[in-house]
């Protein structure tokens, strides 16, 4: 299963749960805003990474 | 002449639903972060309870606010409700509830303005939540005509113990992760 992940950066707020569930998939720039290293993933953290946001900036579509 | 007690009761209620309305605030406010629900509670959908519980919190305020303007039982000025120290009524104990009450819409306000302030002064100024829950739990027990009654004693007693059992949650444990094994059988199915 392949996620594919988009960061709606006006919702995003800059609380890093993202980063800090799936760090392989999110990274926060200077000013704490969430950015994408990978725009798919196979870690099913890219699931609960989006539950944890709490502006819920984060959706995921999978591919099989 | 009997004083009509209507907006008196209304300001004992009213105050008293703003504190158990900012209690449940500072709960969600904890849950979010702490997350004991893992992903069976999306945060996004904590976050809209903890905004809303907040802003019923302030509007409960203006309604103490108001019904304390309107009563006669203990004549607050204007100023009393603004300025701290300013109340002919429990001066101490009232300031304690005009710092909370300005500390809080502040806080409120500050999420709209986040953009503006950036986001390490927001978060700076969300730690004041606990100052205010502090406050506002001193000014109930100490301002508050119906302290001495056991159930209203039981209540700040509950909220502050809730609200010191999930802060200690929340600085003990860490939101749950998926194991790398555990991950792995999910990405196979």
């Amino acid at each position: 299963m392949t996620y594919r992940i988009v960061i709606d950066g006006l919702a995003c707020s800059g609380f890093g749960d993202c980063a800090d569930v799936a760090p392989d998939v999110f990274e926060l720039d200077s000013h704490g805003k969430a950015l994408l290293r990978v725009g798919t993933s196979s870690d099913p953290a890219v699931l609960d990474a989006a539950s944890a946001c709490p502006m819920g900036a984060i959706s995921i579509e999978a591919d099989d | 002449m009997k004083t009509d007690p209507t907006f008196w009761l209304l300001a004992r209620a009213s105050g008293l639903t703003a504190y158990i309305l900012l209690t449940l605030s500072v709960l969600a406010g904890l849950i979010l972060k702490s997350r004991p629900f893992g992903r069976a509670v999306k945060a996004a959908s904590v976050m809209d309870l903890h905004r809303l519980l907040a802003l019923l919190g302030l509007a409960s305020l203006g309604a103490h606010g108001t019904a304390l303007l309107l009563d006669r039982t203990v004549r607050m000025p204007v100023a009393g409700l603004f300025v701290p120290g300013s109340s002919p009524y429990r001066p101490v104990a009232v300031a304690f509830g005009v710092i909370a009450a300005e500390l809080m819409a502040l806080v409120v306000v500050s999420f709209s303005l986040r953009r503006l302030t950036g986001q390490k002064a927001w978060r700076l100024l969300h730690w004041s939540t606990y100052a205010i829950f502090g406050l506002a739990t001193a000014h109930g027990l100490l301002a508050g005509s119906d302290s001495a009654q056991p159930w209203a004693r039981d209540l700040y007693l509950g909220a502050a113990a809730a609200v010191v059992f999930a802060t200690a949650w929340r600085a003990t444990y860490r939101p749950s992760r998926p194991t790398h094994r555990a991950r792995a059988t999910q990405a196979e199915t």
